[in-house]
């Protein structure tokens, strides 16, 4: 994986000292806060209800032994023992001081971490799938060109200050791990006639006007990606909305001018960039940039492994493991897995300063020292022979982290809610909690199948509830929590945003009225394998909506 | 602003919370002025008084971040509309950090 | 206003004057871009050298003819997190090649100083901060990843540069 050179290393560390005077300034007062604030969000420093939160950028979701470890320090020494992982594979960290963060931020510049532009009118961090370099199915590995638009996107002069935040996902499969739809830009690596290029998609995005990305191009070879983005950004940032907040993404000026039209903004832009303003990117710099993620060197192994099999057989709990949570590799005797952060009733996306140590230890001993976050909120050990799995899942049980439900109806995406965010409308994680609970046993759940719950505690939509199989938003009634359900969303290839069902639940009501709906589906479903979403598809809405209020 | 709540009428009984700039800590002003964690000191205030607290709350930006007014009764305890929220940031989230059950 | 230009304080020698004011006489005058395109051959400012102060929604194209006589260009920021002025700087220094002084005018705050320089903005009217601390602005970073009209070598093609 990518290693810092000097440019790199001292770019991290000029921005903490920036940052530093920066922080020095707002406590002085020489700074206001309406000066700061932007300043903050773009070194990831949110205010939120009740304490700063710090969210730290994992790149493309990437971390090794090292980084995990250090991140495991902070959590210990400046959250209360945890850290949550994002949709947007990234780690965020309560209860830091203001006043502390510099340091944090040089503890995370020694080990090739930062926080930049985590938040604020900027490009934020580049998500892909959680599996790249193992897939199968990837036409390459997307992490490379990650790395180059991350720099390339990194204190850009031009882009500091666009309408609004601004995400870019990348993926190099047709499963789209990375939910690239639903993003500013999505891009998807093809390969044409030998060629490597991009098929582009723009204007996707979620919170209040949910929307799905329009195709803007078939292919942009590699070598133009860079201007080609720098055309769009142009366009974004000279004609996107400034007057009104919730009108200000690019989804809203791609709908507004049409997608013809936009089009040909871009490609205007495009052909009017002189020489002298492209990028040039040296071939010899895209080579450097991917020989960071040549694939590990993985003994050569044979497809079935006897150990795994006499484990499996001896062990029911390890075989669901096997059965639920691995994915498999491009590499015969290896394996993806899935190390579920949705334990039945906890905190869904946290891991613990001890849980951290641990997956670092077992990165190191069976992972190939790569461990990678996913937009679920899980973790994943990309490479593991499938002779260590047993091994690897006795240590991982030991610290609580062998829960068997990747995919399956427990393993929720929930944001943080009202328990900790200032835009909530709506706790979040206890109404995971008491669904999880009410499918907490492990056939019942696999009986059920893949099924995606998101939960939202507000409209911003952090936990992509619009493109949950079932989706679940928390709205404030007069003080009051409620819950408004919808179905049908999908974050894949075959993105779709859910419809609302109906009015909005009670916090009690909302369990019995998910079993409700499951219940229909396990009724209706030509036969178990047919998951949730295809029986959705396949009847329409209405059985289940009248699932959901049967109760009345 | 980070905060936009709802409005609240002059008569109401008013807390002035805020975030301590340094540390982000929940804050009330004490009804000697001064910024305190600790809930049950905080002064309860209503009318022109409140508005000009409020806006002298403002001015000291490099003590406390973006103060506003949550209501109160007039005994100083958490009321209306926003009681979840301001008891959230007064106590910390109600989800336990702790052992997860197995 | 103070006006830093090159790493001084410099006199701020041009009037802004708005579309409904005559110019009086002779001077240094910026006006809209508008204003601009009528009066730059306009027999009333014939005396006067003229200016031309943008607005973040304004094509600087439209001064394309015109660069090679026009000795400042403005740019406006009505706030500090508008960022189009960093795109038609850019635009101006980069596309149409424009040497002459490009100058960020309105809410310019210390802190987007240094990306304003490398966006192509060479003067900078700011109420908020002083000689030192625009200096102090400008030597925070040392390398930079993406081109811009400041003409810094990027990361990318200097680590292609050093022999092996």
């Amino acid at each position: 994986m990518y290693r810092y050179d000097e440019f790199d290393a001292a770019i991290v560390r000029e921005r903490v000292d920036q940052f530093r005077g920066q922080v020095s300034r707002r406590l002085d007062g020489t700074l206001l806060e309406d000066e700061f604030k932007p300043l903050r969000l773009q070194n990831g420093v949110y205010l939120q209800l009740h304490a700063y939160m710090l969210r730290v950028a994992i790149p493309y979701g990437q971390l090794d032994p090292a980084k995990l470890r250090r991140l495991a320090d902070i959590a210990e020494r400046y959250d209360r023992g945890y850290g949550h992982f994002t949709t947007r594979q990234n780690i965020q960290f309560n209860w830091v001081g203001l006043k502390d963060i510099p340091d944090v931020l040089q503890s995370l510049s020694e080990v090739e971490m930062h926080a930049i532009q985590t938040s604020g009118n900027c490009i934020r961090n580049v998500t892909s799938d959680h599996f790249a370099g193992a897939a199968q199915d990837e036409v390459m590995d997307p992490r490379p060109w990650c790395e180059i638009i991350r720099q390339w996107s990194t204190f850009h002069p031009e882009f500091a200050f666009l309408p609004r935040k601004f995400k870019i996902a990348v993926t190099a499969a047709e499963d789209d791990r990375a939910a690239i739809r639903v993003h500013d830009i999505g891009l998807h690596i093809r390969r044409r006639d030998g060629q490597i290029g991009f098929e582009v998609h723009v204007g996707g995005g979620q919170g209040r006007t949910p929307v799905i990305a329009t195709k803007l191009n078939d292919f942009v070879p590699e070598t133009e990606l860079l201007d080609y983005l720098e055309a769009i950004m142009r366009v974004y940032n000279r004609f996107g909305r400034r007057d009104n907040k919730y009108k200000a993404r690019i989804k809203i000026l791609v709908t507004e001018t049409g997608a013809d039209e936009f089009r040909r903004l871009v490609d205007t832009e495009y052909a009017a960039q002189t020489d002298a303003e492209k990028i040039a990117l040296p071939q010899a710099e895209i080579d450097r940039i991917h020989a960071y993620f040549a694939p590990p060197d993985l003994t050569r192994k044979p497809a079935r492994s006897q150990i795994l099999e006499t484990a499996q057989a001896a062990n029911p709990a390890f075989q669901r493991w096997i059965r639920v949570n691995l994915h498999p590799h491009k590499q015969a005797g290896y394996a993806s897995i899935t190390i579920s952060l949705k334990p039945i009733g906890g905190l869904a996306g946290d891991a613990t300063t001890a849980q951290m140590r641990v997956v670092a230890k077992l990165a190191e001993e069976y992972g190939h020292d790569d461990i990678r976050v996913t937009h679920a909120q899980n973790l994943v050990l990309p490479h593991v022979a499938l002779d260590d799995l047993p091994a690897l899942y006795a240590d991982l049980d030991g610290a609580g982290l062998a829960t068997a439900n990747e995919g399956l109806v427990t393993d929720m995406i929930v944001c943080p809610g009202l328990d900790y965010c200032n835009l909530a409308n709506a706790r979040s994680i206890p109404i995971g909690q008491d669904i999880q609970q009410t499918f907490a046993d492990p056939d019942y759940q696999e009986d059920i199948g893949r099924l995606h719950i998101n939960i939202s505690g507000c409209i911003n939509a952090c936990g992509h509830h619009h493109v949950g199989h079932i989706g679940i938003l928390g709205v404030d009634r007069k003080g009051e929590e409620f819950y408004q359900i919808s179905l049908g969303g999908r974050a894949d290839h075959h993105a779709a945003i859910g419809d609302i069902a109906g009015r909005a639940l009670s916090r009690e009501e909302v369990p019995d009225a998910i079993k409700r709906i499951i219940d229909t589906y396990r009724d209706l479903r030509t036969s178990a394998a047919e998951p949730f979403i295809e029986t959705l598809n396949r009847l329409g809405h209405t059985p289940f909506k009248e699932a959901i209020y049967a109760a009345d | 602003m980070t905060s936009v709540r709802p409005k609240l009428k002059p008569e109401t009984p008013k807390a002035i919370t805020a975030w301590d700039t340094a540390s982000g800590q929940t804050v009330w002003l004490s009804a000697d002025g001064q910024w305190t964690s600790d809930m049950t000191r905080l002064g309860v205030f209503t009318g022109r008084a409140a508005e000009d607290r409020l806006n002298e709350a403002r001015a000291q930006e490099h003590l406390v971040t973006d103060p506003y007014f949550m209501e109160v009764t007039a005994a100083g305890t958490i009321a209306g509309r926003e009681t979840l929220r301001e008891t959230i940031r007064a106590q910390g989230p109600t989800v336990p950090y702790g052992e997860v059950p197995r | 206003m103070p006006l830093i230009k090159n790493g001084c304080v410099v006199d701020n020698e041009w009037t802004f004057i708005d579309d409904s004011t005559d110019p009086d006489g002779t001077g240094l005058v910026t006006v809209s871009l508008p204003r601009y395109l009528q009066d730059v051959t306009h027999e009333r400012t014939r005396n006067v050298t003229l200016g031309v102060r943008l607005t973040p929604s304004d094509d600087p194209d439209l001064l394309l003819p015109h660069l090679d006589h026009l000795p400042l260009i403005e740019i406006e920021f009505p706030k500090y997190t508008d960022g189009r002025g960093y795109s038609l700087a850019q635009i101006l220094r980069r596309r149409h090649g424009y040497t002459g002084e490009l100058r960020a005018v309105g809410h310019v705050l210390r802190d987007q100083i240094l990306y304003m320089n490398r966006s192509g903005f060479d003067a900078f009217e700011t109420a908020r901060a002083d000689l030192s601390q625009v200096l102090e602005a400008l030597s925070e970073h040392s390398a930079y990843y993406q081109p811009a009209a400041d003409g810094h070598p990027t990361v990318f093609a200097r680590r292609h540069l050093r022999p092996d």
